[in-house]
């Protein structure tokens, strides 16, 4: 199966998240949001989703044109059943590591010495 | 999202749209626009967003084994230097390839530059008292030019029959349509491409046979075997029916797109031993076989490269037309 880096999982969760309104400025909006206080250029966006989209992790479509994109369509994407597999894979090995600071640490608000 | 009324100033978004490839201009150039707030800023955004995208899309249509074989033969022409110069321009070329078939005015116009440049080329040989000159009389120099002038219509002619047949072949699928029948379309192109593949591999063969009878060089017939080799082994039809729309429009357009790439590569592989055979006559030494090579060499590359033109940019409107398609439910049974 495809193992996902970070960077991916952050964007496949924010198409997750997104569902139908899922496109370029959505998707940046949410990926920055998930990794605040990080800031993301919108440019690794997209080549990470054209990366995924190679993969067979998420497929695209264009919409209709629109009169706000200056008359362009948007790009639309979804994740595909092997995004969808290899994103619980990596939500598992989260749960694991979650589990193992929480008992190693006692909770995850804990402070660097 | 707040939906930007005022859009960016038209030679700005000029600019940017220049700098976009072509494959993403839809969908960043109006992501572009729908976050504009100020001129600045959208320069701003442009500039951090293009290198990505431009990084992607030479990832994404980079044709390595199309590359190695032009890199190849620019190194056996011209060298160490001018291949290391002509590789980041070959590779920036993958990134901004049309997404749409020439016009038949560019096509025109391309060949009428190439016909003109073979001209200058055999003006300035003869005016110049070059090494290329000697031994070679007036009425040769003559014959030649006007060769080179009847080219003009010659590759014109080559260029836009090309259009034509292109606008003759029927689209393999457009507007919308139910998932049958988008099924039915990726698998008709799959058996195509499977039976094309086929018959190519099988050329191949046949020419490594004569090349191997003809002597020619070692690498090029062990290239033409492996390359036939791989293409049985590939063309063997990956089909199934078990997805939704938008998968079997995902994978019939990554499908396209790999035998779009395919094509390309075979493409520059059957004119290769011509190329190769140029060459090996300009090191004789002869001036006069050496001027003829070059601009036969020449042309050979345009004619390659218009095959490649017109077929990608059918394959990239193939892709376009999909990414476009909606699905419609299917046509209702007539009762009994």
């Amino acid at each position: 199966m495809e193992s996902l880096g970070q960077f991916e999982q952050v964007v496949l969760t924010a198409i997750l998240a997104l569902d139908d309104n899922a496109y370029g400025v959505t998707i940046h909006a949410k990926v920055e949001e998930l990794s605040h206080p990080k800031k993301i250029a919108r440019g690794a966006v997209y080549a990470t989703l054209d990366r995924m989209e190679d993969k067979a992790l998420i497929s695209s479509w264009l919409s209709e044109p629109t009169r706000e994109r200056g008359g362009r369509s948007r790009r639309h994407y979804r994740l595909e059943k092997s995004g969808e597999k290899a994103l619980k894979e990596s939500a598992r090995t989260a749960q694991r590591l979650i589990e193992t600071i929480t008992q190693s640490l006692g909770g995850l608000a804990w402070k660097p010495r | 999202m707040e939906a930007a009324l005022n859009g960016p100033p038209e030679w700005l978004e000029r600019v940017v749209l220049l700098a976009i490839p072509p494959a993403a201009h839809e969908a960043v150039a109006g992501d572009l626009w729908e976050t504009y707030q100020n001129p600045g800023q959208y320069a701003v955004e442009a500039l951090q967003t293009v290198p990505f995208v431009v990084w992607s899309q030479i990832r994404r249509n980079l044709n390595l084994p199309a590359l190695i074989l032009q890199s190849a033969l620019i190194f056996l022409c011209f060298g160490g230097p001018v291949t290391l110069m002509a590789l980041p321009l070959l590779m920036l070329r993958e990134a901004y390839r049309p997404v749409t078939r020439p016009s038949p005015r560019r096509a025109i116009r391309e060949a009428i530059l190439l016909s003109s440049g073979a001209m200058v080329l055999l003006l300035v040989s003869m005016s110049l008292h070059s090494p290329v000159r000697a031994g070679v009389d007036s009425f040769t120099w003559l014959s030649l030019f006007l060769a080179a002038l009847f080219l003009s219509p010659f590759l014109c002619l080559f260029r836009a029959g090309l259009i034509m047949q292109g606008d003759h072949s029927q689209p393999l699928v457009a507007g919308s349509l139910p998932k049958d029948a988008l099924a039915g379309a990726y698998q008709n192109f799959q058996q195509r491409a499977f039976c094309s593949n086929l018959l190519e591999s099988m050329a191949l063969v046949f020419a490594a046979a004569c090349g191997f009878f003809f002597a020619w060089d070692a690498l090029l017939v062990g290239l033409f075997v492996i390359v036939a080799l791989c293409l049985m082994l590939d063309s063997v039809p990956r089909f199934s029916q078990a997805c939704d729309f938008t998968s079997l429009r995902a994978r019939y357009q990554q499908e396209l797109a790999r035998q779009g790439q395919l094509r390309r590569f075979l493409h520059w592989l059957w004119f290769a031993p011509v190329l190769v055979a140029l060459h090996d006559r300009l090191t004789l030494g002869e001036s006069i076989a050496a001027l003829l090579n070059c601009v036969a060499a020449a042309i050979l590359c345009f004619l390659v490269m218009a095959l490649n033109r017109e077929y990608g940019g059918r394959v990239q409107e193939q892709i376009g037309l999909l990414d476009r398609m909606r699905e419609t439910s299917p046509p209702d049974r007539a009762l009994p």
